[in-house]
Parts: structure tokens; C-alpha cells; sequence
């Protein structure tokens, strides 16, 4: 589905991807984790393109992301949940959810409203669709912030770490919705800290570290076999 | 000194005529600058280097030259170009439009500039253009926070207008300064003249600040 060869991506002269090869399958939940400052959001933005890559290749669903048409239309099949929510607040939760169908898919008025208020009902906030962004706790408003990505009907979700902005209290709730969208065999590569759900959900995951993929594996590889001393080292520190 | 009150009474109603062009001329010149501004100010932060340069050039020559300059450029220098003369009416809220559009483009920049980097990557990780995006989620909530600054703008264009009596055009200052020459009540008709400027740059601030009160409380629901 996702296939990244060789990513290469500098910011001025500060090298933060280091020749990235990774490949994620069609229905295949892979968790990326690392320190802080490894380049796992510069990793998942460049999927998207919401950075460009410095070097390298990035083709989702078969469309190599080249020209500036095939960066709109992977867009439209790649969702993106951000840390920040990121939700817009001048628009009810409602139109949150909607506008893109209607903007981008030209999706009439009415349908769009259904498929929004569908996908509400799913993520637990059916009652809150007249309501405002701010008005709402973060939980509640990650939770729009999927169901918003979700309107577009996406073949593959990117997560950058979306319960670390939230209370923990509210955790669960978030993890709860992305479970239930493993279950049905959405495609997703999230970065987290939440190794619990990493195991539990992650069919791969990969540890990066300084701009590289240092090692991958299954949950049980990764957090009890680990062969790299740095995802030791690292584990040690968070487990 | 002598005051002559009754000279303020007799003259008021010439006054306020010309307090109506002051405020004709101050709506129209904000309106088209408003339109300028938005284009230019969106201009300023493009990507494409040429567009970038020209909307900068077009900044810095309004901020940087006298608008009694301009005026006196697009009236007197302006026709010797084009070949025909230049109404005045035209001429005043040409100066003044593109004179105001210079400084609504830095309002409109500074507003778009403050929205969260954030909601532009939202808007286009759903697939949205940059147009698109720009439209539906930038512009709606810059412009809810460049409303005092614009209001701002609209007050100071008022009171710029003044300006434009030298190519005499008769708005209120102009106005003042005919019937001094008929009565040499040179320090009744000022005063007026400076009543007038106060009580309609005071309105507006008043409606602005409602505005802006109004949107507060729409932003709540
Ligand atoms: N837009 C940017 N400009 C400059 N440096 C950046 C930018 N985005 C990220 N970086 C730098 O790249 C490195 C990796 O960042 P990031 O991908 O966010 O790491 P992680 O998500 O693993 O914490 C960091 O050193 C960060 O400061
Ligand atoms: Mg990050």
C-alpha cells in the first residue's frame, strides 16, 4: 500500500531522515516509536507530503508522489490525524467532518451531512455535531479529528502521537476508536508512546532513532527480544 | 476675539455636505483596498518568487511615498500619460484605494501569518487545495482577528482624505476651507470641520468595537 525507499529529508543542513526503506501492506497496522527528535512526524508528514522529501521515493496505492496533481489525489486517500488535533474553530463539529467530502469530492450537501453524522455516530459523538471544537474535551475533539480524516473515506490513516496532548484520562477513549478501526482492516502507521496499544494492535513495529529505521519486527520481537542495544536502551527507559 | 456662533449654524449644512463626500470617498477607497489588501496580502506569502516581489514592491512604494504624492502623481503626472484629464472624484479614490490597499495587505498578512500553521496541514492532508483551504478555514478566522486593525485602517483613511482637497476636491476639509474664504472665519469653521472628523472617526470606532464584540461572542456559540 505504502512503499518508502530511500527517504532522504534535510532541513537546511540539519539531516533528519537518513535513507528511510520501509513498506507498509495493505491492512497492516505499523506503529513507529523512538526518541524524541528521531523523525518519526518528519517520516509520516513526508507520506503525505506534507514535507518534501530531500531524496528518495514515496509511492501510496501506486501513485508515485511526483507531480503536484498525484500529491492532491494521495491526499484524498491518505488521512492524517495530528498531536494537536487541529480541528477547525469556526466550524461546528458537523462542518468539520463534512467540508472536505463537499470541497474536495464535490459531494452534494446532504449526503455529505450523512456520511459525517455516520461517522460521528461511530467515533461516540453524535450528540456533539452542533457543537463547537472548544466547547469540547481534547478526547472528544481527537476523536472528531478522526472521524474528520475518516469522511474522506482514506485507504491508509497516519496518527503523530494522538493521545499525547490529552489528559489521561482520555487516553483510552481515543485508543478505543483506532482499535475498532484496526479491527476493520484500515491500513494506519501511528506513532506513539502508548506501547500497550503498540502490542496489542501493531501488527509491525518499527524503531527509529536518529534518522534511521534501526530495527523492526512484531510486537513480541521489539519489546521482549529486541537485538539492537539502542531499542534496549530505549525500551529500558519507557517500559 | 469674536465668536461668531451663528456663523458655525449658517455654515453647518455646506459642512456636513461635505462631511457626506468625506465619508463617500473614505468607503469606497477602504472597500477597493480592502479587496487589494486581501489579494496583495495573500500575494506577499506565495510561493511563486515573481508574484512575492511584485505585491512586496507594491508595499513598499505606498508605504514608502507620501500619499499626497500620489495623488498629486495620479492627477497631474498620470494624464500626461494616458492623455486625457482625470476626474477628480476618480482621482481621489484611485489615489486613496491603492494608497489603503497597501496597508490592508499587511493587515491581511499579519492575520493570516497568526492562524496556526496546524490548520493549513489539516486542510491539506484532507486533499484540500491550497486555494481551497486559504478560502474555507484561513481567511474566515483571520478575518474575525484583523477586524480592530481594520477598523484602524478605516478610521486613519478618513482622516487622510483630507488629502485629496488639493486637487480640489470638495470633502469636508475643502468645504471648510471655501467658506473661510468667503467669511474669514478662519477659527469658527475649523473647529467645526474638526467637530465633524471627531464625531464620524469616534462612530466608527464605536461600530468596530461592537464588531469585534459580536464576533467574540459568535466564536463562543
Ligand atoms: N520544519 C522544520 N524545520 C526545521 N527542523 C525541523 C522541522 N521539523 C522538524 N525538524 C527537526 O527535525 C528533527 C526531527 O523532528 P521530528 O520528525 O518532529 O521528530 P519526532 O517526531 O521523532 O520527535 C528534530 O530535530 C526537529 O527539530
Ligand atoms: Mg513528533
Amino acid at each position: 500500500m505504502i512503499s518508502i525507499k530511500n527517504i532522504h529529508k534535510k532541513f537546511g543542513k540539519l539531516h533528519v531522515l537518513k535513507g528511510i526503506d520501509a513498506h507498509i501492506a495493505e491492512k497492516e497496522v505499523v506503529v513507529i516509536i523512538g526518541p524524541s527528535g528521531s523523525g518519526k512526524s518528519t517520516l509520516l508528514r513526508c507520506i503525505n507530503y506534507l514535507e518534501e522529501p530531500t531524496e528518495g521515493e514515496i509511492i501510496v496505492d501506486g501513485i508515485p508522489l511526483t507531480s503536484e496533481a498525484n500529491i492532491n489525489k494521495v491526499r484524498e486517500e491518505v488521512g492524517m490525524v495530528f498531536q494537536r488535533f487541529n480541528l477547525f474553530p469556526h466550524k461546528s463539529v458537523l462542518d468539520n467532518v463534512k467540508l472536505a467530502p463537499m470541497t474536495v469530492r464535490k459531494m452534494p450537501k446532504a449526503e455529505a451531512e450523512k456520511i459525517a453524522l455516520d461517522l460521528l455516530e461511530k467515533v461516540g459523538l453524535a450528540d456533539k455535531a452542533h457543537a463547537y471544537p472548544e466547547q469540547l474535551s481534547g478526547g472528544q475533539q481527537q476523536r472528531v479529528a478522526i472521524a474528520r480524516a475518516l469522511a474522506m473515506r482514506p485507504k491508509v490513516m497516519l496518527f503523530d502521537e494522538p493521545t499525547s496532548a490529552l489528559d489521561p484520562e482520555m487516553v483510552k477513549e481515543v485508543l478505543d476508536v483506532m482499535k475498532s478501526l484496526a479491527h476493520e482492516g484500515m491500513t494506519m502507521a501511528i506513532v506513539t508512546h502508548e506501547m500497550g496499544f503498540a502490542r496489542e494492535v501493531g501488527d509491525r513495529v518499527l524503531f527509529m532513532d536518529e534518522g534511521r529505521l534501526v530495527e523492526e519486527g512484531t510486537p513480541d520481537e521489539i519489546f521482549s527480544h529486541a537485538k539492537e542495544e539502542r531499542t534496549q536502551s530505549f525500551l529500558s527507559k519507557i517500559l | 476675539m469674536n465668536f461668531d456662533f451663528d456663523l458655525i449654524v449658517r455654515s453647518f449644512p455646506l459642512l456636513l455636505v461635505g462631511a457626506g463626500v468625506t465619508v463617500q470617498i473614505t468607503a469606497f477607497s477602504v472597500s477597493l483596498g480592502m479587496l487589494i489588501g486581501m489579494f496583495v496580502g495573500i500575494a506577499r506569502l506565495s510561493n511563486t518568487w515573481i508574484i512575492k516581489t511584485l505585491a512586496a514592491v507594491y508595499v513598499d512604494f505606498i508605504r514608502g511615498t507620501p500619499l499626497l504624492v500620489q495623488i498629486f502623481l495620479i492627477y497631474f503626472a498620470l494624464p500626461i500619460i494616458v492623455g486625457q484629464r482625470i476626474d477628480p472624484f476618480i482621482a481621489a479614490i484611485t489615489a486613496c484605494s491603492i494608497n489603503s490597499g497597501a496597508y490592508v495587505a499587511e493587515i491581511f498578512r499579519g492575520g493570516i501569518q497568526s492562524i496556526d500553521k496546524g490548520q493549513m496541514e489539516a486542510g491539506r492532508s484532507l486533499g484540500m487545495t491550497w486555494g481551497q483551504t486559504m478560502r474555507h478555514i484561513i481567511l474566515p478566522q483571520a478575518f474575525k482577528r484583523i477586524i480592530p486593525p481594520l477598523g484602524n485602517e478605516f478610521i486613519a483613511m478618513m482622516k487622510d482624505s483630507s488629502l485629496v482637497s488639493v486637487i480640489g476636491f470638495e470633502e469636508l476639509t475643502r468645504r471648510g476651507q471655501l467658506i473661510i474664504a468667503r467669511t474669514y472665519g478662519s477659527f469658527e469653521i475649523w473647529l467645526s470641520v474638526a467637530f465633524i472628523y471627531l464625531i464620524m472617526t469616534f462612530t466608527i470606532s464605536r461600530l468596530v468595537d461592537y464588531l469585534e464584540r459580536r464576533y467574540k461572542i459568535d466564536d463562543k456559540h
